[in-house]
């Protein structure tokens, strides 16, 4: 097998990637570690989560907690609210992303240099959470299911990325087409971002998980638990846990408790994203590198 | 054919306008209150639309309709930061709980209706419920310095806390209750060293509490120390109040606790546990005395008894108050909370609107109305024989009872033994009545501290104090051995130092204006 390579790992080559590997592994399994506790407490019976007895693997198996979950109406339709806001946020924010960043990347427009002081400001300076929300309401985003699109439209750092990508593009392309008689709109919509999978794919990644997982914004605009999305719906199932002093009374015959239908709750929101990620990680692998490299 | 038409629809046509006339006769009579958004606690129930069925219920039962969007409570965090959101937008609910101290701030910022000559009139219920000592508490943390009451504070008046001890255990090891600290530490030897749960294993934990030196106060109230859920407070020591956590008392108390601890008597987590671990601890049929709610006891016997599989049904009583040489024990007992209600100051713009916030607190203090503590037939309990039975606590199918007459409001033996038999059922009523011989058993040992009422605004900018930063540290420390008892010294010292002086002299000044 080793015939096959042009160059021949040397002892130390060999070693160093042994310790990349078990490196990696030992990484993976820090990673997986909690996973698997979480799982094992969603399968686990009321009792055991109460005194504290699960480790890595189920006690007392029993469904409950994902019968009391999946039964939810509530959280189908949460998931329902956050993968449309995640769609819609990502196609917008390609669209809009993608228009903002191939002019600025042309340093032959004019007001470039005015426009990027503006998008970097808001990265430097953030809104206070006051004025945010009176805007946000202003614009009568209060309790409206485009409070979870419209403020996440378009991140100043995506921007950037997608900018030095456009940037490194090559001029002697753009000129050719110029000279065949390529309009504007048309170079950018037919020989730009067709060149642009990766980038698109990773910025739209970035998008993506981001609308997924957004927590603060809807908290603080949508109070209508119809238009809860799934970061908040589960928010609620596992913060449910009251205190002991708190002054209800509470007596329950289920066989879950906060604990267990907190770890289904968490389970059930990553599924989603650990199904997606393999199909946009090798351009996201590539994309991660892109616009590093300057002309 | 056409002649009949007509004279039907003419007949359709009176019908609909007396039955439009008779339901504005009904509404003339009885007066008709606006909504009114009311925000309350809660953790992780539907919250109350218009229109729904707890609005609705509130609607026939006292007039008013009550609704509140869903507001996570998250230990009353976001909660704030939410409610703080709508005062900013000019938006504040009609009602609303306060803790924590941003009732202070909402007064100040004008947010707050100014109560004080509406109590009597509008709600005499409230007025009458509340003492009058706790009235006078609210007028001298009036922050405007007017001595008006701003905010109807949650009131308290019986001991609320106490330690219980396993009797079923007592009579195991063959030990009478412990009336004197020997014979206290007596049993804990016994219940660490006989097997009293009878499994064979010494897994038992004879006492204990939690993180932070929580949870455990009845080890520190053998000595005078006024403390509430772990936090020392300030009592009246050698003449002036001060801070419980740095008297002589606490150092003799430290003595005590951390000997328990190298002895084993305490759990060697005690210091680690968190509310769940250690009352899973409980449950799990290991731990001889538990300091907590006496009468929430039913859901930890529920506990063993789920854990044993029906085997062992644990007998429990309350532990006597017990006192260290030279010390008299109580149990603290602070009957102003630290949270109540408010009421907006928009509601003034509109008379009606404020009087149906009027009459909604007022409803809450009147017994006649109590029965609302039930909630909504059929979502929050059942007609079982004629008697209502409260449904197990289910988040996903129940609205919030916001209006949870009157146990939140003013909390006594009576209301507390009334709300336990609400929940009292064939299977749990062994368990109800033990939790109702504690309540009633440790009454005599509480005591008002001096403190009661006093506003948290003492500690402004002396977070880390009453955040009990040092305390933390220098307790825990003690008590695990990792530092000698001496260090205590070093400890007063440096809380003094470390802004101890300015909050003792706040609260000295404080104390001598409530008096």
């Amino acid at each position: 097998m080793s015939a096959r390579n042009h160059i021949r790992e040397s002892a130390g080559d060999h070693a160093f990637n042994l310790a990349v590997l078990i490196f990696l592994i030992l990484f993976g399994v820090v990673m997986a570690v909690p996973m698997i506790a979480e799982l094992a407490v969603s399968l686990s019976s009321k009792i055991a989560s109460q005194t504290g007895t699960i480790g890595l693997v189920p006690v007392g198996f029993t469904f409950a907690s994902w019968e009391f979950m999946l039964r939810n109406a509530g959280l189908w339709r949460s998931l329902g609210i956050s993968a449309a806001s995640t769609a819609l946020v990502v196609v917008i924010s390609l669209l809009i992303n993608a228009m903002m960043a191939y002019p600025l990347s042309k340093r032959n427009f004019a007001p470039v240099k005015v426009l990027m002081l503006v998008v970097v400001f808001t990265m430097i300076f953030k809104a206070p959470t006051i004025p945010y929300f009176l805007t946000l309401r202003g614009y009568g985003l209060y309790n409206s299911f485009w409070a979870m699109v419209v403020p996440q439209v378009i991140s100043a750092y995506n921007l950037l990325v997608m900018r030095s990508f456009f940037q490194s593009f090559p001029a002697e392309i753009e000129e050719a087409a110029e000279i065949d008689g390529c309009g504007k709109f048309r170079m950018f919509f037919r020989i730009v971002l067709p060149s642009s999978k990766a980038v698109i794919a990773t910025v739209g990644l970035f998008y993506g998980v981001g609308a997924w997982n957004q927590y603060a914004t809807p908290l603080m605009m949508i109070q209508d638990t119809a238009l809860f999305p799934l970061q908040l719906k589960i928010h609620q199932l596992v913060n449910a846990a009251s205190g002991d002093i708190a002054a209800a009374v509470k007596v329950s015959t289920a066989n879950y408790t906060n604990d267990t239908l907190g770890a289904a709750a968490v389970i059930f929101s990553m599924v989603p994203v650990l199904l997606i990620y393999p199909f946009v990680q090798k351009y996201f692998a590539k994309g991660a590198m892109l616009g590093s490299v300057k002309g | 054919m056409k002649k009949l038409s007509s004279r039907i629809l003419g007949l359709l046509l009176a019908l609909v306008m007396m039955t439009a006339g008779m339901s504005l006769a009904t509404a003339e009579t009885a007066e008709s209150y606006p909504d009114i958004e009311y925000w309350f606690t809660n953790e992780g129930f539907l919250p109350v639309e218009i229109g729904g069925a707890y609005y609705n219920l509130t609607k026939e039962t006292i007039g008013v309709g009550v609704y509140m969007p869903y507001v996570d409570w998250n230990g009353g965090q976001t909660y704030r930061e939410q409610l703080a959101l709508r005062v900013a937008a000019n938006d504040t609910p009609d009602i609303f709980i306060y803790n924590n101290g941003i009732e202070n701030g909402l007064i100040l910022d004008g947010a707050a209706l100014d109560l004080t000559d509406y109590l009597p009139e509008y709600m005499p219920h409230v007025w009458e419920s509340v003492p009058a000592s706790v009235w006078e508490t609210v007028r001298a943390n009036d922050p405007t310095g007017q001595g008006r009451i701003w905010t109807i504070p949650d009131v308290t008046t019986f001991t609320r806390h106490g330690a219980y001890i396993r009797t079923d255990w007592l009579d195991a090891v063959g030990m009478k209750m412990p009336a004197t600290q020997e014979e206290f530490v007596e049993v804990l030897r016994a219940f660490k060293e006989k097997d009293p749960n009878g499994n064979g294993a010494a897994d038992e934990i004879p006492a204990g509490g939690r993180a932070e030196a929580r949870w455990m106060d009845y080890l520190f109230a053998m000595y005078g120390i006024a403390m509430y859920e772990g936090y020392p407070e300030w009592d009246v020591y050698n003449g002036e109040i001060t801070y419980s956590a740095v008297t002589p008392n606490m150092k003799d108390a430290l003595a005590f606790v951390s000997g328990l601890y190298r002895e084993g008597l305490l759990d060697p987590e005690t210091l680690l546990n968190s509310g769940a671990d250690w009352s899973g601890k409980f449950d799990s049929n290991t731990v001889g005395v538990y300091y907590h709610i006496p009468w929430v006891a039913y859901q930890r016997l529920q506990g063993i008894y789920d854990y044993t599989a029906g085997a062992v049904k644990a007998q429990v009583a309350n532990l006597p108050q017990i006192s260290a040489e030279g010390y008299e024990g109580f149990i603290t007992v602070k009957p102003t909370g630290n949270s109540g209600k408010m009421v907006s100051a928009d509601v003034a713009k509109d008379e009606q609107l404020m009087k149906a916030a009027f009459r909604v607190l007022d409803c809450q203090y009147n017994m006649e109305y109590r029965d609302l503590e039930y909630g909504v037939e059929g979502m929050h309990y059942e007609v079982v024989d004629g008697k209502k039975v409260k449904l197990p606590e289910d988040k996903a199918t129940q609205e919030l009872l916001i209006l949870q007459t009157p146990g939140c409001q003013v909390e006594n033996v009576d209301v507390i033994t009334s709300r336990l038999e609400a929940v009292r059922t064939e299977e749990n009523s062994w368990q109800i009545d033990e939790s109702i011989a504690l309540l009633n058993g440790n009454q005599a040992d509480g005591r008002v501290i001096a403190a009661d009422g006093m506003p948290s605004t003492v500690y402004d900018g002396y977070e880390d104090i009453q955040n009990r930063t040092l305390y933390v540290e220098y307790i825990s420390k003690i008590i695990t051995g990792e530092y000698d008892l001496d260090k205590f010294d070093e400890f007063v010292d440096r809380w003094y130092k470390n802004g101890g002086e300015a909050v003792t002299e706040r609260v000295r000044a404080w104390y001598a204006g409530k008096q």
